[in-house]
């Protein structure tokens, strides 16, 4: 659960919150719009009922104490089936004197309670189960003589519950219709907000694989804090790694060349019968040395970038190492297949990858017969390098010995030894794998896994 | 062959001197770039040793300069961190193979021969041409498979006259091949020279494959394989 939220993208996430947060707030709106809606109706009724109650007074006659309704009233809802419009009188003791006509397969058992003033709006129940809204207002119609009654109006709650539905499916429609329409705009707007993270990505890429050597200014004010920062970082990082191969080449240099004379010195030297032994003792702690100096060089100059990430493209760098190494062995003439897609890219630095195909294809060049076979294929785990010769390949007891440090199969050039053992180094730090096989050609085959990020 | 050293550590220099000239190389050995292109315009070289890491002007540079000069001769590189990167670079401006410091000679010598037999057309390590065969690596020369006893600077001018074989080679040429530097230079000591070793070729069977050009140097007229 933790993984993916990890991974998933800012837009996501954001849209995500900002989802919620709407729906959340559209869920608290609901009761209160609902309310406001109820109230409203009610109090439309309410008046309803009051207006008919007030038809009711002015057609009723008082006369010698006695309540007379007219037989026809002015309102024709009072008459009409089926009974949308009651209409009741009560005396002051709670006794009904007149209902309206339409009632008369309707029973309510309403008792009004004459206090004497006001009126009331409430419900009440039929006894088929229905509901009624009701009115019910206290009338003294001779001002002061007993003629005190209770008018009460009723409609059924059932009208009023269909128009309530109505409207509360208009509503959640057009709730839903809002929500989906801010919704959209919330991930266009966010989209627009982190295409500038995008753009900064892309320059990141391109950064990492070689094509631009810094971020641009073109960024947010927000961002650019950070992408000044990154290039600072970057520009000490290479000048940095520019200083350490400068130092390095100076270091070499400085070694190696007095190892060069005190090899020549030791030549001389085992040329003359009593120093003979002296001579071999030079010349082999000379080569020790120089090995030494060779493998650590190499291996230091070769330290992996924490701030890039490296794709090189195979085919180019294959092209100037083959070039060279067809000039150093012209007359063996080697023929070399390649086989893989030309955009191919390996996950690791120029450099290294150099030194790797170079110690490598060396070995394949001095050793074939006439041919090599370089292969490559990318999965989507990993890259996958295979160099393939013809010569006598590496017998099964020495292939593990071939990837230690400093091991070397042929003594034949002294300071090549540690060639495979650099090999191996650079591949540990990219965290790949090295096999030594038999390949089809009859010679050996080195195969390298380097994992994709 | 007139092999130039390039090598700014003096001590290296001498050795490379030294063991070259034993070798029966003629070695024109400087310290920096500078002195080797001043060389190079001066006298014709066979070959030349350059080391990557020179004062000043690069070896890489020199060997830039010297292609675009128009110079042919092998080039081979001497690397001190001999990582790929140097080898690739040194090997695309124009040079022909390298060697990491610290060689044994041997292992120079080796790459050296091949370079020079590879420069004049020739793979394998003897030159023949008609009766006449040269052993490169034992610098001897066999006439019908008979040794043939040459002083070292006779066969010196041989070797040099069968690698140009067909092509007027000048006595001014010929004396590079033979002293470093201006000194003693006279025509007439290549003259003496040639002359001994025609007599010597001639022996018996009347083999005659040195001509002389008027006015221009000397011609091997036999084809060497």
């Amino acid at each position: 659960m933790r993984k993916s939220n990890r991974s998933s993208s800012l837009r996501v996430r954001l849209m995500l919150g900002a989802a919620v947060t709407v729906l959340l707030f559209i869920l608290a709106l609901f009761p209160a719009l609902r309310q406001v809606f109820t109230t409203a109706l009610e109090e439309s009724i309410e008046q309803r009922l009051a207006a008919d109650a007030s038809a009711l007074i002015s057609a009723a006659q008082i006369i010698d104490g006695q309540l007379h309704m007219p037989a026809k009233l002015p309102d024709e809802e009072f008459d009409l089936l089926p009974a949308r419009q009651l209409g009741f009188i009560y005396n002051d003791q709670g006794v009904l004197l007149w209902r309206s006509r339409n009632l008369s397969n309707v029973v309510i058992n309403y008792k009004p309670k004459y206090d004497g003033y006001g009126h009331d709006f409430l419900r009440t129940k039929g006894v088929d189960g229905r509901e009624f809204f009701v009115y019910d207002v206290e009338v003294d119609l001779l001002r002061g003589q007993r003629a005190a009654f209770s008018i009460v109006t009723m409609q059924p709650v059932s009208d009023y519950k269909t128009m309530y539905d109505s409207l509360r499916r208009q509503l959640y429609i057009w709730l839903g219709f809002a929500l989906l329409l801010l919704l959209g705009f919330l991930w266009l707007g966010l989209g627009w907000g982190i295409r500038s993270l995008r753009s900064l990505s892309a320059e990141l890429d391109d950064v990492e694989e070689g094509r631009r050597d810094s971020l641009s200014d073109d960024h947010p004010r927000e961002l650019l804090r950070l992408t000044r920062s990154l290039n600072r970082l970057l520009e000490s990082e290479r000048q940095q790694s520019e200083r350490y191969r400068h130092s390095l080449d100076d270091l070499a240099h400085s070694l190696k060349t007095p190892l060069a004379v005190l090899q020549g010195v030791g030549e001389v030297l085992s040329t003359q019968a009593d120093n003979a032994e002296q001579a071999r003792t030079l010349q082999g702690q000379v080569n020790r040395m120089s090995q030494q100096i060779s493998y650590q060089l190499q291996r230091a100059s070769l330290r992996k970038s924490g701030l890039l990430r490296y794709q090189v493209k195979l085919k180019p760098l294959l092209g100037s190492l083959l070039e060279a190494l067809d000039k150093v062995y012209r007359d063996k003439q080697v023929k070399v297949t390649q086989a893989f897609a030309a955009e191919l890219r390996v996950p690791v630095e120029q450099g290294a990858l150099l030194e790797l195909m170079g110690n490598i294809l060396e070995n394949a060049y001095r050793l074939c017969l006439g041919k090599v076979r370089i292969s490559a294929r990318l999965s989507k785990t990993d890259c996958e390098l295979i160099i393939e010769d013809d010569g006598p390949g590496v017998p099964t007891h020495q292939r593990d010995r071939i990837l230690k440090r400093g091991e070397r199969l042929d003594t034949q050039y002294p300071g090549q030894g540690i060639g495979t053992a650099v090999v191996k180094d650079i591949i540990d730090s990219y965290n790949g794998q090295l096999f030594v096989e038999e390949s089809e050609l009859g010679g050996a085959q080195f195969r390298i896994l380097f994992p994709l990020n | 062959m007139k092999v130039l050293v390039v090598e700014d550590e003096a001590l290296l220099r001498h050795h490379l001197l030294t063991r070259l000239g034993e070798d029966g190389h003629v070695v024109d050995a400087v310290a920096d770039a500078e002195e080797a292109l001043y060389r190079v315009a001066e006298y014709n070289h066979d070959l030349a040793i350059v080391d990557l890491g020179l004062p000043g002007m690069s070896g890489l540079e020199l060997i830039r300069t010297l292609r675009e000069q128009g110079k042919h001769f092998p080039i081979l590189i001497l690397t001190a961190r001999g990582n790929w990167q140097d080898k690739v670079e040194g090997l695309a401006a124009g040079a022909d193979d390298y060697v990491v410091k610290p060689f044994q000679f041997e292992e120079l010598e080796a790459r050296l021969n091949a370079l020079l037999r590879r420069s004049s057309g020739f793979v394998q390590s003897t030159i023949e041409a008609g009766p006449l065969s040269l052993d490169l690596n034992r610098k001897q020369a066999f006439l019908n498979d008979v040794p043939l006893a040459l002083t070292a600077y006779e066969y010196r001018i041989l070797e040099y006259l069968m690698r140009h074989h067909q092509q007027v080679v000048s006595k001014d040429r010929l004396i590079e091949q033979l002293y470093p530097d201006d000194e003693e230079r006279d025509p007439n000591v290549i003259e003496v020279l040639v002359g001994r070793l025609r007599r010597k070729l001639e022996g018996d069977a009347g083999f005659k494959p040195i001509e002389t050009v008027r006015g221009q140097g000397y011609l091997f007229v036999e084809a060497c394989r």
